[in-house]
């Protein structure tokens, strides 16, 4: 779906992605580590000085003159709908931008509005609603008129918790009906739930680039098991845990499960010791940024 | 006819966004009657009693500045179209649409002229009429070419406009840019003083400006101070200024876009 080729542009510097069609890629990393330059690169607002980027082998500014929708670019802090139109007014000015047929985007509308909460300011000027409000509304108007492929700088930066749920169940459900969605938030809980691939960017190039699985394998592979056990210390000396914690009956590891698993480590300490309670975890995305 | 749907959208919106300030054009039309008052006793009180000067009449002063006044009041253009959008960045948004910006641009003044003709100048142009009285157009057919010729003079009024707007891209400010624009329009085009009292060389320079294009030259159709053939030219004229403008604001146009996708908003 979009293909970024040794991009250079501003702090990418040699950048190549590939991003196939229905996957939603996160983007990850730093401020000013050229997140929101990748996806104005993508969407055509700005243009590579050397190396290319391609949506469906086309330079992306290329499709704004199909009639069919391809692209649809959020970005936080630019106005989306005109201030001084209600919510209603602004979207009729997209269905005749895009040329929608009424039945079809009305119907959409009604949905969108319905499950991002804000039918109950539909008639207010967009100057008057709130940060959260206006998000809502101008992520509906994006996702009305039906690309396919969508691009989200900070999507969850006004959201509450519901509004934040609503926009992933969305995401997640159009994704599997192909959408391609990149989405850039400094909100991992967020973009975490909702991607199936994430882009690490790391001096203007993809550090990583994978399923989250594997990020976190090669990220933070620390996973931690805590026992509680109900005879004497078990002796686990010889094998490759990071460190330790004992508080009591409690015995915490942490280990690299790259080098160790979970089931080794259980059958040494039965070996040795009664276990009564047993509790893995992996590292949640949000603790490795 | 669908791809028009848009800019027929836009222009519906202003026409209709205007009609909700009542008292704004109430005022508006009051500060148009007022304009054309104050310049109707001036000019009264220079031609003292003379019935004539240099062969113009008074009444053919007072229908010079209460057409170009009126047209001016119809004329709209948002001279803050493209700065605004620029500086609070929503011209990307644009730019990401299948649309003409340009064409928005269009659309949403027509929208507005639309109004303020039915709304501004048809109310304007009675009482004036009723209490000044102006010259009748020289014939129908004079009257129709007038109609043309105005509507090359909004073309020329916006060509100029577009153009300097376009500054917008280099310049943080434009305000100082688009006042002197103004004023070039408002002193040169002859609405305030019209052209036939100016010094001869003046307009012998003014002849190659596109200034006498706006509002002068569908007044002196309206008035038949020219001939079947000097309309037809005037009004080519006015046809190549309006293409030559538009094609030096379209490059602008491009080259600042052009700045825009390489150095970023």
């Amino acid at each position: 779906m979009v293909d970024f080729f040794n991009v250079r542009k501003f702090t990418l510097d040699g950048l190549s992605l590939h991003i196939p069609a229905g996957e939603r890629v996160g983007l990850l990393g730093g401020p000013g580590c050229g997140k929101t330059t990748l996806l104005k690169l993508a969407c055509g607002l700005l243009v590579p000085e050397d190396g290319s980027v391609q949506v469906l082998g086309m330079a992306p500014s290329d499709w704004r003159k199909d009639s069919q929708p391809v692209i649809s670019a959020y970005f936080t802090g630019l106005p989306l709908l005109d201030r001084n139109d209600t919510v209603r007014q602004g979207f009729e000015l997209v269905r005749c931008i895009y040329h929608i047929p009424k039945k079809k985007f009305w119907e959409e509308y009604r949905v969108l509005s319905k499950r991002l909460d804000f039918t109950a300011f539909e008639h207010e000027a967009v100057k008057e609603l709130s940060l959260g409000q206006r998000v809502r509304a101008e992520l509906s108007a994006v996702l009305a008129v039906r690309p396919r492929l969508l691009l989200l700088d900070e999507p969850n930066a006004g959201l509450d918790e519901n509004g934040k749920a609503a926009l992933c169940e969305i995401l997640s459900e159009r994704g599997r009906r192909g959408l391609t969605v990149v989405t850039a938030s400094s909100d991992m809980v967020g973009i975490a739930k909702l991607c199936t691939r994430f882009a690490l960017l790391k001096d203007g190039k993809a550090a990583f680039y994978g399923s989250g699985e594997r990020l976190r394998s090669q990220f933070v592979p620390v996973d931690e098991m805590t026992i509680v056990f109900g005879g004497e210390l078990p002796d686990f000396g010889d094998l490759p845990v990071v460190r330790y914690k004992i508080e009591g009956n409690r015995l915490t590891l942490f280990y690299n499960s790259n080098h160790v698993t979970a089931a080794e480590i259980l059958k040494r300490v039965l070996t040795q010791t009664e276990v009564l309670e047993v509790k893995v975890q992996k590292p949640t995305l949000e603790s490795m940024v | 006819m669908m791809k028009f749907a848009p800019y027929f959208a836009y222009a519906k919106k202003c026409f209709l966004g205007r009609s909700a300030y009542r008292f704004d054009h109430l005022m508006n039309i009051m500060s148009t009657c007022l304009q054309i008052f104050i310049f109707w006793g001036i000019y009264r009180a220079l031609y003292g009693g003379n019935t004539e000067v240099d062969g113009i009449t008074l009444p053919m002063v007072a229908t010079n500045f209460v057409l170009s006044m009126g047209l001016g009041a119809v004329f709209s253009v948002n001279d803050y179209f493209f700065p605004d959008k620029i500086h609070d960045g929503s011209i990307a948004t644009e730019l990401l649409r299948p649309i003409s910006v340009p064409g928005r641009m269009i659309a949403e003044n027509a929208g507005n002229a639309l109004f303020n003709l039915i709304f501004r100048f048809a109310p304007a142009l009675i009482l004036v009429v009723l209490t000044i009285g102006i010259s009748a157009p020289a014939g129908l057919g004079m009257f129709t070419v007038f109609l043309l010729s105005a509507m090359l003079g909004y073309g020329v009024l916006w060509v100029i406009s577009f153009t300097v707007q376009m500054a917008a891209f280099w310049f943080v400010n434009v305000w100082s840019i688009t006042t002197i624009k103004n004023v070039f329009v408002n002193v040169l085009s002859g609405s305030m003083i019209p052209l036939w009292f100016m010094p001869e060389w003046m307009v012998g320079v003014l002849r190659f400006t596109p200034f006498s294009s706006i509002y002068f030259t569908p007044v002196q159709i309206y008035l038949g101070q020219l001939t079947w053939q000097e309309a037809g030219l005037k009004c080519a004229v006015q046809a190549v200024w309006i293409l030559l403008i538009y094609l030096a604001g379209d490059f602008l146009w491009k080259k600042g876009q052009k700045k825009l996708v390489v150095q970023g908003g």
